[in-house]
């Protein structure tokens, strides 16, 4: 389990600070599903998806230092952190089914989240919003690789 | 939420960098650098002597002469190699920002951002800096050159609102072109430049080619003065700036100097509300209108102003006020108590002259930053053309709301002012978009954008009485500042 500080997301830092809490977490849930015995033939799917989370923490910070424009550093309106939080806490003892049924729920929330982010922000953040925009896309076909299991 | 870690907590006595050294300042005077948020003392900076400021001369001097001989193509990796030292260092630089300015998390990143565009831009020194000719210019078989040619040492006295960017909208740029820099960061805020700087010893530019004095005028007069500086740059209050104008040209020296302002935003009938205030937000609020672009009077056309109002004001209620290093703050304290009671009595005057306090950000309090020079955002209406709010430049997170009856109105009020840094107009009519940028009078004009910063490949300066000198800072303009040019005309016999 990982220890996430999920913030308001009423600034560009603060949600892109959410979001690499939600690339945190979800790259630690999937390590946790990763050494599961009873998922064990899922683990490679697992570990490559923790590691697709890190990478996208990487992509979060360049966005933050290479894609802001103090010009229009907005306060960020409606998006509300309690409609996006992710549960870390990873079950025991899950199967295939279990263990990609949990990690799903990840993803759609992320999704989500990417996603309202993205079409709020479009007039702020800019590039930014670009960014959210892809990896809320991939979320989802994260989520239907997951429910494919 | 959890704030972000501090640098430091504690940077010691400060150094100046002469010659390519760290050296203890000699004077034996030292001021406190203060956390303006916690109150904490954070550093002690020396308040540098005359002749510690001509051995920075000499030092600078002495370098020139190699380094101008350098060819602009070598001197332009040098700055490649800053900008990656830079980026390196990124998060540094503007949480060091954030602690010794007040400024949020966020702004800080940003100003990190535009100090490394003017070091990517100043790279590109080779194809700025180049010359133009003429064969069969002067007569027949006689060819005429104009040869683009650094100057010698130049010098920057910096204010406290940007302590990393503003020394970089000039410095880069003179050192691209050949000539070597003496900086005086601002005595409230000179931790950043001392931490840019150590990145610059990095990247490996030589030895007196850029230098660091700390101090005060002391140090500012002996630059204006000394026979081997050629120009001066400056940023800060219109009477220094007067000052440094005509302290600089007496001494036969360049200068560009940047003074205050005092812009206007004016809203349109026809203006999208929600999106106009969100971005007059970031323009007033932003820095805790410590910005010499802040929007300061909003001014409302007609019957858009009750809406506008009201949703303004609902609006800023809502900024997070507090340590910048909690990234969900929006706004942070003013950078000392000084600003804090100017900004304080601004508003007490304003009220005795007949405004309305819509929002009142006098008593602020931010709890576990009892010490913080806090001022909310505060929103005064029925502010009127002749009130000394109206005129003069509060620097602080305070908006003067202002109704009149046309856009002709709102020109003339802009117009009366003494300053001319910027305006900016939010409406959807082309017509009218075009009619303001064309009449309005002062050198940054925003459509749709109430913090109008010239990006580092354009010129920046303000008209009237918010600048001084004719070429401005950044781009093609700071190639000019810091070049001449020379005639050649060649005949073969």
């Amino acid at each position: 389990m990982v220890e996430c500080d999920f913030p308001e997301c009423n600034t560009f830092g603060s949600a892109i600070r959410f979001a690499l809490e939600l690339e945190k977490g979800a790259a630690g849930v999937y390590e946790d599903l990763a050494k599961e015995p009873k998922a064990a033939s899922a683990a490679e799917t697992f570990k490559a998806l923790a590691a697709s989370h890190k990478k996208r923490g990487d992509l979060l910070e360049f966005t933050r230092q290479q894609k802001l424009n103090e010009m229009i550093l907005e306060p960020i309106q409606d998006i509300r952190r309690e409609d996006y939080l992710i549960d870390t806490r990873t079950p025991m003892g899950l199967d295939v089914k279990g263990a990609a049924k949990f990690a799903a729920q990840i993803e759609a929330q992320s999704a989500k989240f990417y996603l309202d982010a993205a079409r709020v922000a479009k007039n702020l953040m800019a590039e930014a919003a670009r960014v959210m925009d892809k990896l809320g896309k991939e979320s989802l076909a994260n989520k239907a690789k997951l429910e494919a299991l | 939420m959890a704030l972000l870690s501090e640098v430091k907590k504690d940077y010691g006595k400060l150094k100046n960098y002469i010659n390519g050294e760290w050296v203890d300042s000699t004077s034996g005077k030292y001021i406190d650098i203060e956390n303006p948020t916690t109150g904490e003392i954070i550093g002690q900076v020396p308040m540098s002597s005359a002749d510690e400021t001509k051995a920075a001369i000499e030092a600078a001097h002495e370098a020139w002469w190699a380094w101008r001989e350098t060819p602009p193509i070598t001197r332009a990796r040098v700055f490649f190699k800053l900008k990656e030292i830079m980026e390196q260092h990124f998060e540094n630089i503007a949480r060091i920002m954030v602690q010794e300015q007040g400024k949020t998390i966020d702004e800080a990143r940003g100003e990190a951002r535009r100090t490394i565009e003017n070091v990517e831009t100043a790279a590109g020194v080779p194809t700025m800096m180049m010359g133009y000719n003429l064969e069969d210019g002067g007569a027949e078989g006689i060819d005429e050159d104009a040869v683009i040619s650094p100057l010698g040492v130049f010098g920057a006295v910096c204010p406290f609102n940007f302590p990393a960017m503003i020394p970089y909208w000039f410095w880069p740029y003179a050192v691209a072109t050949g000539n070597t820099y003496i900086i005086k960061p601002s005595s409230q805020v000179p931790v950043t430049q001392n931490y840019l700087t150590k990145l610059v010893e990095q990247a490996g530019f030589p030895p007196g080619v850029l230098n660091i004095v700390n101090g005060s005028h002391e140090v500012s007069d002996t630059m204006m003065e000394h026979p081997k500086v050629k120009g001066i740059s400056f940023v800060g209050s219109t009477p220094i700036a007067k000052y440094i104008y005509k302290h600089s040209a007496e001494n036969g020296k360049r200068v560009q100097a940047q003074g205050g302002a005092k812009n206007s935003l004016v809203v349109m009938p026809d203006a999208v509300l929600d999106r106009t205030i969100s971005n007059m937000l970031a323009s007033t609020y932003g820095c805790a209108g410590q910005r010499c672009l802040a929007g300061s009077n909003l001014i409302a056309i007609g019957d858009v102003y009750e809406p506008f109002v009201k949703s303004f004001v609902e609006r800023s209620k809502k900024i997070k006020v507090g340590y910048g290093l909690d990234e969900s703050v929006n706004m942070g304290p003013v950078v000392s108590a000084k600003a804090k009671k100017k900004i304080l009595e601004y508003i007490d005057g304003a009220e005795k002259e007949g405004a309305k306090v819509l929002l009142d950000g006098r008593k602020i309090k931010v709890p576990g930053y009892e010490k913080g020079h806090f001022v909310g955002p505060t929103v005064l209406d029925n502010v009127t053309p002749d009130m000394k709010i109206a005129n003069e430049e509060v620097f602080g997170p305070v908006v003067s709301v202002m109704k009149m009856d046309s856009m002709d109105d709102a020109l003339d009020f802009i117009h009366a002012s003494p300053f001319g840094n910027a305006a900016s107009i939010y409406t959807q009519n082309g017509k009218w978009a075009r009619d303001f940028r064309y009449r309005c009078q002062v050198g940054n004009v925003g459509i749709n954008v109430g913090l109008v910063a010239a990006m580092a490949y354009f010129p920046f300066a303000g008209y009237k009485d918010s600048f001084f000198g004719d070429l401005h800072g950044q781009g093609q303009d700071a190639i000019k500042f810091f070049t001449d040019r020379k005639v050649v005309i060649t005949r073969w016999f």
